[in-house]
């Protein structure tokens, strides 16, 4: 397994968010965490880059834990893109690209631009390198965060909501940069509703409902035959909305 | 006024032999006073309880106090525990240290300014910390920062004459001893007023090139 989580565990006060998540990725998988919202998926994320402390359980990345000691070592192949982008405001698109490699990992200032470059063409942004955050859409903002975490050359991209913050006419061209990536063999674990991209990208579907993981599938099974009726009713709806709308 | 002018011809060149010590005295308290500031903003945003409360402490005292009594502390009073500065440098202190209580306040508001999420986001990179602040959050906040910084500046500017009290010849030393000598004080002190007027015009016009020149769309203050 290139990434294991381990019996996640966190509570804040009385409430329990995560009762003890347990998941794998081995290397190329991307699968994709669904749910009821409140229901951790978003904690259970931030819990496996330690943005958020878990209370108890072990994440291990290519056979190594995760600690205090070694995380800002571990975040560098571990990226993480946000619902909300969080692209650096003072900085154009390119130089937020060019930033992580340049001053993280030590790069050379031109292999840094050249990288940076090479991943703005991925997702499909090269003639918006110098434009700023905010005179870019948003669903451009969110390829550049992408294009972000592609340059510190990751071993896993952890997607947090990527398109939930997006006008619905935006978030097909985020949804075909990830469908992409997956294609290219990256190691995704992703928060979405998208039942397209789901259907189409994941290898598996892991169904997440008050702090646990109630089953877990591919989509072809989890959309057409699952076990639970919790996640039959939910995947339901979800797949009913993405019909009408 | 034809006199005026003749008086003014006269004196100016005076008054402004004692310019490079209003300068200097200036400069080095708003240079310092910005270091500090930056330390005690940085205490009074992410620093642990303690370091936090020490910074809170210090800003209170030197804004709840008059600079002329901190002035007059610094020359006069540490003597009596055998620290003992010449004026020039009790000035420098005095006013460094009391602009560091202002300007860790603006520091820190601009600080907290910043949308968190990018912070978290520098973090989620592998970025500690401090490189977070130095690469992400610092470049921003000080674009945001310049126009109160600017005010400061020239509330500086102005404060430097306090140090008459304690026998630095700046300015306005200067200019009360030509005073004395021609007894013409109505008008030594015009020219005097215009003299800082001038000044922090110039400073002001400089800050605010900067401030347009930085700009960066998005990015607003």
């Amino acid at each position: 397994m290139l990434l294991q989580v381990e019996n996640v565990q966190k509570s804040y006060g009385d409430t329990e968010i995560l009762k003890g998540v347990s998941l794998g990725l081995s290397r190329g998988q991307s699968k994709v965490i669904m749910g009821p919202s409140g229901t951790g998926k978003s904690t259970l994320l931030r819990c496996i880059n330690h943005l958020t402390l878990p209370d108890g359980g072990r994440v291990f990345l290519d056979g190594e834990e995760l600690t205090p000691k070694n995380i800002n070592k571990m975040r560098e192949v571990l990226a993480f893109v946000f619902q909300d982008f969080n692209l650096f405001t003072h900085l154009r698109a390119i130089d937020n690209v060019q930033i992580g490699p340049e001053k993280i990992r030590g790069m050379k200032k031109k292999e840094a631009r050249d990288l940076a470059m090479h991943e703005l063409e991925r997702v499909g942004l090269a003639d918006r390198a110098h434009a700023y955050p905010a005179e870019l859409s948003g669903g451009q903002q969110q390829r550049v965060s992408i294009a972000r975490a592609l340059a510190m050359q990751p071993k896993v991209i952890l997607f947090d909501e990527p398109t939930s913050a997006l006008d619905p006419e935006l978030t097909g061209e985020v949804i075909s940069v990830m469908s992409q990536l997956a294609a290219d063999g990256m190691t995704m674990l992703v928060v979405s509703h998208e039942v397209n991209f789901a259907r189409q990208a994941a290898d598996e579907i892991i169904f997440m409902e008050g702090g646990e993981i109630l089953e877990q599938g591919p989509p072809s099974k989890m959309f057409v035959d699952p076990q639970h009726k919790r996640t039959r009713q939910f995947l339901d709806v979800l797949g009913h909305e993405e019909r009408g709308s | 006024m034809n006199d005026f002018v003749s008086f003014a011809a006269e004196s100016l060149p005076e008054i402004l032999q004692a310019l490079p010590v209003t300068l200097s005295l200036w400069a080095l308290a708003m240079a310092g006073g910005a270091l500090l500031g930056l330390v005690f903003a940085w205490c009074r945003v992410y620093g642990p309880k303690p370091i936090y409360l020490a910074a809170t402490v210090y800003v209170e005292i030197f804004r709840g106090t008059p600079m002329l009594v901190q002035l007059f502390f610094i020359y006069l009073g540490l003597p009596e525990i055998g620290i003992v500065l010449d004026p020039f440098t009790a000035a420098v202190v005095a006013i460094g240290l009391n602009t560091a209580a202002y300007q860790a306040e603006y520091f820190r508001g601009a600080i907290r300014s910043i949308p968190s999420g990018q912070m978290t986001a520098a973090r989620a990179m592998g970025m500690t910390q401090l490189q977070g602040l130095r690469w992400i959050v610092l470049p921003q906040a000080l674009r945001r920062v310049i126009p109160q910084w600017s005010n400061e500046a020239i509330l500086e500017l102005k404060y430097t004459s306090i140090a008459y009290a304690i026998g630095v010849s700046e300015i306005t030393a200067k200019a009360e001893e030509i005073g004395y000598t021609t007894f013409r004080f109505f008008e030594v002190f015009v020219l005097l007023a215009l003299v800082y007027i001038v000044l922090t015009s110039i400073v002001a016009q400089i800050l605010q090139f900067v401030e347009s020149w930085t700009t960066i769309p998005g990015l607003r203050s």
